[in-house]
């Protein structure tokens, strides 16, 4: 062979090792993100802490076995390569080998297969529930009720969406349902995944070890925009908790006569209120303005938008209601402050304008809805989603005057 | 060998094809017409090349297909079949839809059959190939459904018998008739000898027997308590109140596999109604259901007397009257430490259409509220 081939060869080796080594080392140090809020290795509970545990031996003896394998395989391939010499005397069966080769793999799923049973089982322990939630899923967002439950304050019912919230170290049991297709529910930091599934109730256990905020996304894929149908799940001190319930009860405020936001008022009541529920808003003749979502939306549901600005994201907690600078606020907070950060809620001054005119002038353009443009019309006189409602620039002005008091 | 059929077959094929390019040149060569032409062609060439490949392939020579054809056509029902299968069919069209299915059937096995065996018949001048070519052609077919046909006749006779006689009877009728095929099962394995014609006369008698019993008690009707429950008309059974029926309030649905699925259980213990949500030890007063979701609600009924569980759910207008009725939902009567579920899909809110509730008649002043978010 030439020398000149001998160091194409060479050079040819020291490319390929050097891409190896350039993809491994970003993976290797993605893990090192900082701002990575869907962390599988990071709980913030006792239910994903136990996922953990079971996920660090789990990968802990796979490395092993997979060091071991690994080595033998490189061993074999160097050692024994064809370098020319005669073919070694061919056997076939060793009982003693295979028996061996069969007891070792099985030794080792028993042990993972223990172990993991024993994790399934404690994930589904209902038992000492404190809290109970309904999470219903429907394309492409997550409604959250609070059934009434006199240990925490709720003697009517709550309703709200994008953002669950629940009493810090406190065991939050979900009862997940679904209106139309099978989604899914994840929230890495606080449990595993559970389906959502049309006609059936399943549980979920969730506690958070810290007041805090912590990202989920639907898991199961649902449609178009399953990519923009997250989750988060704020957990509270319970003192805050209350002071969120109380507040969640409390009574409707109607705007001011004479102001942009109770001009929105009457905009929302021509326009969204066919689909969005404010509780205790009332039309012009004094009768409660009760939305129709089964008449408008495939789903049968709407998100409630009444306290819409006590949320942080709105559109399936895809879009932040709050700025970027103030968003960092309550994110970043530490523990002991974050009650009373997040219980500020939306602010004109921290109004995330920008994406909330954006929805408001053409949703099915920040959420797609449909992969057939020609669907963005109702058919049989109903919406997958938000439809685009041809709004005047002057009725987003009002609406979101009116939406910023509904607090 | 191209026989005279395959020529006339090909020829059509040739034929229809020139038809059909003239007609493209001269006509439309996007017109229905031309895809007419077209098929016409394919299934004539279609159909001559299936002729050559069957009388060519049975028919050895011209003398010999000539010969074949000239063989007398051997007696057969068919004809009559399909005379008999007309005579249905539009009998059927003037009385009964049952004798025109039957009349379609009639006729379609009467021509398949007689059209093969005309063919077969003609194939050669050997009547016993020409059995063995009707054979290989129809058996596929004729073991099948002849098959379908008996044990269709076996079931419809059985299920005749069994509805005919009381329940008790019935046992012991299957008891009776499941021994006598399993002893008869194992005479034939212990002595091989019997198989044949002894085994032939005794399937064959039970089976006239059978069809015999089969009518007679067919044409005697169903016992009088299917009658009765039948006269009960379970599907328009609407009424949610302490009523009890004969029949169709018994045997609830045990469904306890729904029981993982549930929203929340209403029990009824010593005379009170108690409600509790899945995941809560603690029973409650109102019960949250999702709006516009479908979920379950199991009923345990605990209590010696037999119970129904309600839901009310306000009121609906009457289709086109504007007439408002009561709205209600309810299980079957659940008898002691039996359960039942009721599954409930509220569209509107309770502040839309409510107030909802859970009622057990005969258990007066208690409710659950259903509270609809």
């Amino acid at each position: 062979m030439s020398r000149h081939a001998l160091s194409a060869r060479t050079a040819r080796r020291a490319r390929a090792l050097a891409i190896t080594t350039m993809v491994g080392a970003s993976m290797f140090l993605a893990g090192c993100a900082k701002d990575a809020p869907q962390d599988v290795f990071q709980p913030k509970g006792e239910n994903a802490a136990e996922i953990n545990d079971l996920q660090y031996m789990v990968f802990g003896i796979a490395g092993v076995v997979g060091v071991i394998m690994t080595v033998l395989f490189v061993v074999t391939m160097t050692k024994f390569r064809d370098k020319g010499q005669p073919i070694p005397e061919q056997s076939h069966g060793k009982p003693a080998l295979e028996i061996t080769l069969t007891i070792i793999p099985a030794l080792i799923l028993s042990v993972v297969g223990v172990f993991t049973t024993r994790t399934i089982f404690n994930l589904a322990e209902t038992k000492d529930t404190e809290l109970v939630i309904n999470v219903t899923g429907q394309q492409w967002w997550w409604e959250y009720d609070y059934p009434a439950q006199e240990d925490w304050g709720i003697d009517q019912p709550i309703i709200t969406s994008g953002q669950l919230v629940m009493p810090a170290d406190t065991k939050v049991l979900i009862r997940e349902t679904s209106r139309d297709v099978i989604h899914s529910y994840w929230i890495p930091a606080l449990n595993g995944k559970r389906d959502a599934v049309p006609g059936r109730i399943h549980t979920l256990r969730l506690q958070a070890d810290n007041p805090g905020i912590y990202a989920g996304q639907c898991t199961e894929f649902c449609g178009l925009s399953h990519a923009n149908m997250r989750m988060e799940a704020v957990a509270l001190s319970k003192d805050d908790f209350a002071t969120w319930v109380k507040n969640q009860q409390a009574a409707y405020k109607a705007p001011a006569e004479n102001t942009l936001a109770k001009e929105g008022e009457a905009v929302f009541l021509n326009q969204c209120v066919r689909c969005h529920q404010v509780n205790g808003l009332k039309k012009a003749d004094g009768t409660a303005a009760i939305a129709a979502p089964d008449e408008n939306v495939y789903a049968g549901a709407a998100p409630n938008l009444s306290k819409l600005m006590s949320r942080n994201t709105f559109a399936g907690a895809t879009w932040d209601l709050l700025k970027k600078e103030c968003r960092g606020g309550v994110w970043d907070a530490k523990s002991e402050e974050f009650g009373a950060k997040y219980l500020e809620g939306v602010s004109a001054d921290c109004l995330n304008e920008v994406d909330l005119r954006r929805w408001l002038r053409n949703a099915p353009a920040m959420k797609p809805m449909y992969a057939d443009p020609t669907k963005l019309e109702p058919t049989d006189g109903k919406y997958r989603g938000m439809p685009y409602l041809a709004l005047s620039e002057g009725d987003i002005d009002k609406l979101v005057a009116y939406l910023l008091t509904l607090k | 060998m191209i026989t005279t059929g395959s020529k006339y077959f090909y020829g059509v094929t040739v034929l229809a094809t020139i038809a059909m390019v003239l007609y493209m040149l001269f006509v439309n060569p996007n017109d229905i017409g031309a895809v007419a032409l077209g098929s016409l062609a394919s299934a004539a060439a279609l159909l001559g090349g299936l002729t050559s490949f069957t009388r060519d392939s049975t028919a050895h020579s011209v003398k010999e297909a000539s010969a074949a054809a000239t063989q007398p056509a051997p007696a057969a029902v068919w004809p009559l079949i399909v005379a008999v299968g007309i005579v249905m069919l539009v009998f059927g069209l003037a009385t009964n839809p049952i004798v025109f299915v039957l009349g379609i059937v009639a006729l379609v096995a009467g021509a398949v059959e007689w059209l093969v065996q005309d063919y077969a018949s003609r194939a050669s001048a050997d009547s016993e190939f020409n059995s063995q070519l009707r054979g290989r052609l129809l058996h596929p077919l004729e073991f099948p459904v002849g098959a379908a046909v008996v044990v269709g006749i076996i079931a419809i006779s059985f299920s005749r018998i069994m509805l005919n006689i009381s329940k008790s009877a019935g046992a012991v009728v299957f008891i009776v008739v499941s021994s006598l095929v399993l002893v008869l099962g194992f005479l034939v394995a212990l002595k091989p000898s019997m198989r044949g014609r002894a085994i032939g006369t005794l399937c064959s008698v039970g089976f006239v027997a059978l069809v015999g019993a089969g009518i007679v008690t067919g044409i005697s009707g169903e016992r009088a308590e299917l009658v009765e429950a039948a006269e009960e008309d379970h599907y328009s059974h609407m009424e949610c109140g302490a009523e009890a029926d004969k029949y169709f309030d018994k045997h609830p649905n045990n469904a306890v596999s729904l029981k993982s699925a549930t929203l929340a259980t209403i029990t009824v213990r010593d005379g009170k109604m108690i409600a509790t949500l899945s995941g809560l030890d603690a029973p409650v007063e109102k019960v949250t259901i999702p709006a516009s979701s479908p979920v379950q609600v199991l009923f345990h009924n605990l209590d010696s007397e037999e119970h129904r569980l309600v839901a009310e759910l306000g009121e609906k207008k009457v289709a086109d009257t504007g007439v408002k009725e009561k709205s209600e939902q309810c299980t079957q009567l659940t008898g002691e430490d039996q359960v039942n579920v009721l599954t409930l899909n509220i569209r509107k809110p309770s502040i839309a259409a409510g107030p909802y509730k859970l009622t057990v008649p005969g258990l007066e002043g208690q409710e659950i509220e259903v509270y609809v978010p």
